[in-house]
């Protein structure tokens, strides 16, 4: 594991340019994560009207990540699992919250799309793809919660801030010049699909 | 294969509470472990990999699985819902309600299990989610000739796999068709679905059955040979296409973007609907038998 770059959150501006997709880092600081898409709708709310959301998200990161988070006895907080979901599910809101929060640490798993990745660029942030069915790892990487916000929620769906040490790794998706893994192999599939496809013919008549 | 609990005598009927109790124990075991042969799989896909960060991916994914056997905890925190595959013995004889059993004994888990599961029981129409929910648990009944127990499987399905599953009908489509239309749902995939995945491909019979079939075909151990031969050349071929997609683990790039494609079909008319579905990397699946004697057998 020492191998690995660590970085610490919320991401500087400064080391989110200097990331490049393929990029395998660690994290550690504070993140802040949620699972929901009615949460997006909420801080899309908050950006449009101009309010600040329960736990402030400018200039740092929002991850895709869902956790149970419940209360303790002595009246703190404790989150019990953390895990990944897929991020293209927000691809028409994450523009607009990327932009107005000036995010410089998104995530998730699976990628965000081309209208993200032109707005990542704009602004200087990098998609950090988690590995999914990776709760041990991630869980373990918690070690503290600093606030938990619209309770209201199902709990994965909740607006969720964490203290982390070396959650990862986790590989740079999409970086801040323009570069998204995800485009780049989805085009390079389909460029070899023909060949893919007579190559099937092939073994079915040999 | 382990064997325990001796429930009930010889010649007594299959009770109501042994298919409660272990549908629960079934899909609890099977949030906490990654199944052996899919293990295996990895590993061997690891020490055939070229591709650097892909190694590193698939090395990250071993962690995974063996912390969660350690520490008892949950691979995905996304327990997904509660899916069944019940085969009953033509000679099975049981007494009660085994539907009812099914469904009790989810709840009772939901109200025990620890860590606790976040609320993944969605109300298609309102997008409620909650730990209840009409025909939840989802459950397929078979039934099998010539046995006289009752064996259950156990396959919780999410959103990150799940939503990928997809079915088109054909009127008498070559195997260069159903082929073509497998990798057209491989594309549509792409990243998203935590490859390494597991394709199950059902072919023909109706609608509801080639997808029945689709998923069955994901239950099948990694490594098994399809006993019918066209289908097993098939199954090679499409094993290594989808591989030469270059999605990688986790979709992020690499050459094992697939474990495994078990294919299964049934005859039907010229009609021939086409169904493929995903299991993400994790694979989770459990399955154990009810005897007759009352004893339980563990397969997986």
């Amino acid at each position: 594991m020492n191998e690995y770059r660590r970085i610490r959150m919320p991401m500087t501006r400064e080391d989110a340019r200097s990331l490049r997709a393929g990029d395998m880092i660690l994290l550690d600081g504070e993140i802040t994560i949620t699972a929901g898409l009615p949460t997006h709708h909420r801080i899309l709310a908050c950006a449009e009207e101009g309010r600040d959301p329960p736990i402030d998200i400018r200039n740092g990161s929002l991850l895709h990540l869902g956790s149970y988070s419940q209360d303790t006895a002595d009246g703190g907080l404790e989150v019990l699992y953390m895990n990944p979901t897929t991020s293209t599910r927000f691809n028409p809101i994450m523009p607009r919250l990327i932009r107005h929060f000036g995010l410089t640490a998104v995530g998730g798993k699976g990628g965000l799309d081309a209208g993200c990745r032109q707005a990542m660029a704009e602004v200087g942030c990098v998609y950090l793809s988690f590995l999914g069915g990776g709760a041990p790892l991630h869980s373990g990487a918690i070690t503290g919660v600093k606030a938990v916000a619209w309770n209201d929620l199902v709990a994965h769906y909740r607006l969720v801030r964490l203290s982390v040490q070396g959650l990862g790794p986790v590989t740079v998706g999409i970086d801040a010049h323009g570069n998204s893994l995800f485009e780049t192999l989805s085009a390079q599939a389909q460029d070899r699909m023909p060949e893919i496809l007579a190559q099937l013919d092939r073994d079915r008549s040999g | 294969m382990t064997f325990f609990g001796k429930e009930s005598l010889p010649a007594m009927p299959i009770t109501q509470q042994a298919v409660k109790t272990l549908s629960a124990q079934l899909y609890d075991w099977s949030l906490r472990r990654v199944p052996d042969d899919t293990k295996d799989a990895l590993r061997r896909a690891r020490a055939t990999e070229t591709h650097e960060g892909a190694q590193r991916v698939l090395e990250i994914m071993l962690g995974s699985a063996l912390r969660a056997e350690q520490t008892d905890r949950f691979v995905c925190s996304d327990a997904g819902v509660p899916v069944f595959r019940v085969t009953l013995g033509a000679n099975a004889r049981w007494e009660g309600d085994l539907k009812a059993a099914i469904t009790e004994g989810f709840a009772e888990l939901v109200a025990r299990i620890q860590p606790p599961l976040l609320k993944h029981v969605t109300n298609p129409l309102t997008n409620e989610r909650g730990y209840q929910g009409k025909d939840m648990p989802l459950v397929t009944w078979e039934v099998e000739s010539g046995v006289d127990w009752i064996e259950i499987a156990c396959q919780p399905k999410a959103l990150g796999s799940g939503r990928w599953a997809q079915a088109e009908t054909f009127s008498f489509p070559s195997l260069a068709d159903i082929e073509a239309y497998v990798m057209k749902a491989v594309m549509q995939a792409g990243s998203q679905h935590c490859p390494p995945v597991i394709i199950g491909v059902g072919i023909g019979g109706s609608f509801d059955v080639a997808a029945k079939i689709a998923s069955k075909a994901t239950y099948r151990a990694i490594g098994t040979v399809n006993p019918e031969p066209v289908l097993a050349a098939m199954e090679e071929r499409l094993l290594r296409a989808v591989n030469a997609t270059g999605f990688g683990p986790m979709g992020t790039g690499g050459d094992t973007t697939a474990l495994a494609v078990h294919v299964d079909y049934s005859a039907g008319h010229g009609y021939t609907p086409v169904a493929v579905c995903f299991n993400c990397w994790i694979n989770r699946r459990t399955r154990a038998r009810i005897h007759a004697d009352g004893t339980v057998e563990r397969m997986e």
